[in-house]
């Protein structure tokens, strides 16, 4: 267990869906690439994003880094800030609820990206699996 | 004692007033001086929900419920009322509850309870911080003042972590938001309020609520100012239907608004005023000039910046469903429109539907006609008649006796309305409908009696009591006066009752269709959830296939269910329905009946060529109607249904 954006986190969600997320059954052979913008980040109000690729349903990039943007360019980018994920991520609130709610802003065709909520949740339970850690 | 034992012994002894409390529907009827009463001066004066009527019996049943506890701030709510019963008679006027009995046994268990039981709340960084933005007095982290929104943006089972905020300008509310924002703390902005207490008792109550964080109530937003030389007004998010629409009159100009408690701004923000005028005066984007927003971020603009990205477009299909607005509206300069002198309202009844739309379409293509609606027996009987057991009764006389199952209801010039007569064979006139509104009671007492079997005998009972021979017994039996129909009110509001009906415009059809007072008498006591949707009319061979489907919904949930209305608008090429489930919100049972029904309804209206479901215009009043309509919905595919449902699942969780 780890901190959300923690490096300890990245390795360990990268190990949970390496081992634990079934291509084909997890993860509907989904391809695609995303990137989650995290915002107001405690103490300092700053911002992170995390870049996750796919392919075929098989996780071939998960990176963590500073700021806004990121190099590679992402199917989707969803950007919310860190109440929002924290929520997420507690089970609180699911991605769909928090899309429709605004809570997160999307960038790329919504109804794309609804399509891929059910790929998604295997992803999102890594994430909930692995974080129990958050910034106050 | 107990906390159990004494709540059981505060149940036994407030049993009467906990009823009342519990059959309150946040209807807003308070909120606002439809009956020329003024208004709650406790209210007025403090702003926040728990000081309003509808605030103290959402209060009274948390206490009473054990779901809050009595703090400090309640003795203060409690004090702030002077039992001078304007609440009673307006209270009365729309669901015949007795608020101030409420207040009364409120103010009783204040005196009553040991006073070191009052919980102290403390005000925490974050009160401090928003009292800041706002002033000492609108923010409050106080849990019976955040008490009293459960039910209407607070869902019933959540928890007390939440703060009020009352802003009362744009620049308040974005510093509000920036402040949220950098504090992670979610937000909802409410106005009315009436859609979320119809979302609260059901499985939309998450989807539609705030779970915590920030309610930023807009009510203190109050500005109005109407321009005759432009026909339009300047409309402050916290003015009401009913108030806009008082204004615009005295000038000779309507405004199209939503039912006399919705708010303004809100309204086009969430369903982009729905209403019987759209056929002339237009759905959303068409309904105003400019409007003034904050966004998620707390930047304020206004549609007419010349830098904005373009804000009347959305996303086309059925997954594109929004819970919230795209944009908080502040401000609103609206269209209004002018009111001529020869303007005249058409009733015509119908047995049959079909007849009905057949009629009310002809009249939208052709451009005829300001409003223009097709009104189910129903809603007729729920709006004319003052209590529940009338308008049943006077619902089993128009359907058993009268056969008026439907009517076309039209106001228009009187070139119009010559046409329109000529289209039909008769209609009701004026001096009928003022008799079946003072007259209602006496009807229903005609309930079985001689001449409604003799009447249900005549081939047309409508032409007959309508346009024949038994329409002059008809009136006269009904023994229409305002004195009449003030009796069946409470012996102490009579006199009220009887000057309140001897208003000319409350006997006005066009005043009625104006001001809309009478659509909260739906949620007297009860609550309905309205379903439906708008349709193309050239998918008009569905409209029957969807009505049916409601009614086999509604059939198979053992839910009172029926036809509310159906209104077309832009020039006949669409046309909007209302279907509604009546419940009781206190029974669970009932409501678990309603959730199925809303899944059961939403999902196979999708099924059908030609609609948009209601789920998919909410929240869309800011975009061209063009875009959110067109191109024409199509019946989904069986992969996109389950899709849906996944949704649907997503929003509202396992049924």
């Amino acid at each position: 267990m780890a901190k959300f954006l923690s490096d300890e986190w990245l390795e360990q969600c990268k190990k949970y869906m390496y081992e634990k997320l079934d291509p084909e059954a997890d993860l509907k052979n989904v391809t695609t690439s995303l990137l989650g913008v995290v915002e107001h980040i405690p103490p300092d109000d700053s911002i992170m994003n995390f870049y996750l690729n796919f392919d075929n349903g098989k996780l071939i990039d998960f990176v963590v880094n500073k700021g806004p943007t990121y190099e590679k360019e992402a199917k989707f980018v969803i950007t919310g800030s860190y109440g929002t994920f924290k929520s997420v991520l507690k089970g609180e609130m699911n991605l769909t609820i928090a899309l429709l709610k605004n809570r997160i802003k999307l960038k790329g065709s919504k109804v794309k990206a609804l399509k891929l909520m059910k790929p998604l949740d295997g992803v999102i339970l890594s994430l909930k699996e692995v974080t129990d850690e958050f910034e106050e | 004692m107990s906390s159990e034992n004494v709540l059981e012994k505060l149940n036994s002894k407030y049993e009467e007033t906990i009823n009342i409390a519990k059959k309150g529907t946040h209807c807003g009827m308070c909120r606002f001086d439809f009956l020329g009463t003024g208004l709650c001066p406790s209210g007025k004066k403090h702003g926040f929900l728990a000081y309003w009527p509808q605030g103290r019996m959402q209060i009274f049943k948390n206490l009473m419920s054990g779901k809050v506890k009595p703090t400090k701030k309640l003795i203060e709510i409690v004090n702030s009322c002077s039992l001078c019963g304007i609440c009673d008679k307006q209270c009365n006027f729309a669901t015949q509850l007795r608020p101030e009995k409420v207040a009364k046994a409120l103010k009783e268990y204040v005196e009553e309870i040991d006073k070191e039981e009052l919980q102290n709340i403390p005000e925490d960084k974050n009160v401090i911080e928003l009292r800041k933005i706002v002033g000492e007095e609108w923010a409050t982290n106080d849990s019976i003042i955040t008490s009293s929104y459960i039910s209407s943006i607070i869902a019933p089972d959540s928890k007390f972590n939440f703060y009020i905020v009352m802003p009362k300008d744009a620049e308040e509310l974005s510093k509000v938001i920036k402040y949220a924002n950098s504090n992670n703390l979610p937000y909802l902005p409410r106005s009315g309020g009436t859609l979320l207490s119809m979302a609260a008792p059901t499985v939309l109550s998450n989807a539609f609520g705030l779970e915590k964080g920030i309610v930023i109530d807009l009510l203190r937003m109050n500005q109005l100012e109407i321009h005759p030389e432009s026909q339009t007004a300047t409309v402050g998010a916290g003015i009401t239907a009913f108030e806009l629409q008082k204004e615009a009159h005295k000038h000779k100009l309507r405004a199209n608004v939503a039912e006399a408690g919705a708010h303004v701004c809100s309204n086009i923000a969430s369903t982009g005023i729905l209403s019987t005028w759209g056929n002339k005066y237009g759905w959303a984007a068409d309904n105003f000039i400019d409007v003034e927003t904050v966004d998620d971020e707390g930047n304020i603009s206004y549609h007419s910046d010349l830098e904005i990205e373009n804000p009347y477009t959305t996303e086309y299909g059925f997954t594109n469903i929004s819970l919230v607005p795209p944009l908080i509206v502040t401000k609103v300069t609206t269209r209004l429109n002018p009111v001529y002198d020869d303007e005249e309202a058409v009733f015509v009844p119908f047995e049959n539907i079909q007849d009905a739309i057949d009629l009310s379409f002809k009249i939208a293509r052709r451009g005829m006609g300001f409003s223009n609606v097709i009104l189910s027996r129903k809603y007729l009987a729920e709006f004319i008649s003052p209590t529940p057991k009338i308008a049943e009764d006077f619902e089993y006389i128009l359907e058993k006796y009268l056969k008026l199952n439907y009517a076309v209801d039209i106001i228009c010039n009187s070139d119009e309305k010559k046409i329109i007569e000529g289209m039909v064979d008769y209609t009701i006139d004026k001096s009928t409908l003022k008799s079946l509104i003072l007259g209602c009671p006496k009807l229903s007492t005609l309930k079985d009696s001689e001449f409604m079997k003799i009447l249900s005998e005549e081939k047309d009972p409508l032409k007959a009591i309508f346009a024949g021979p038994m329409k002059e017994h008809f009136e006269k039996a009904l023994d229409a006066t305002p004195e009449n129909i003030s009796k069946i009110y409470d012996e102490d509001l009579q006199d009220f009752f009887k000057k309140a009906y001897s208003k000319p415009e409350m006997t006005n059809i066009i005043w009625l269709h104006e001001h809309r007072i009478f659509p909260s008498r739906l949620m007297r006591q009860r609550m309905f959830l309205p379903m439906g949707g708008v349709i193309w009319t050239e998918y008009e061979k569905n409209l029957l296939d969807w009505i049916n489907m409601f009614i086999e919904v509604g059939d198979k949930n053992k839910l009172i269910h029926a036809l509310g209305f159906i209104s077309p608008f832009d020039q006949g090429r669409f046309a909007c329905l209302e279907y509604d489930f009546y419940y009781d919100h206190n029974d669970p049972d009932a409501k678990k009946r309603v959730d199925n029904a809303i899944i059961e309804s939403q999902e196979k209206s999708l099924q059908i060529d030609g609609i948009l479901s209601a789920l998919n215009f909410y929240f869309k009043g800011l975009y061209r109607k063009e875009h959110v309509l067109f191109p024409i919905a199509k019946a989904i595919s069986d992969d996109d249904q389950e899709l849906f449902r996944e949704l649907l699942k997503n929003i509202i969780g396992e049924v």
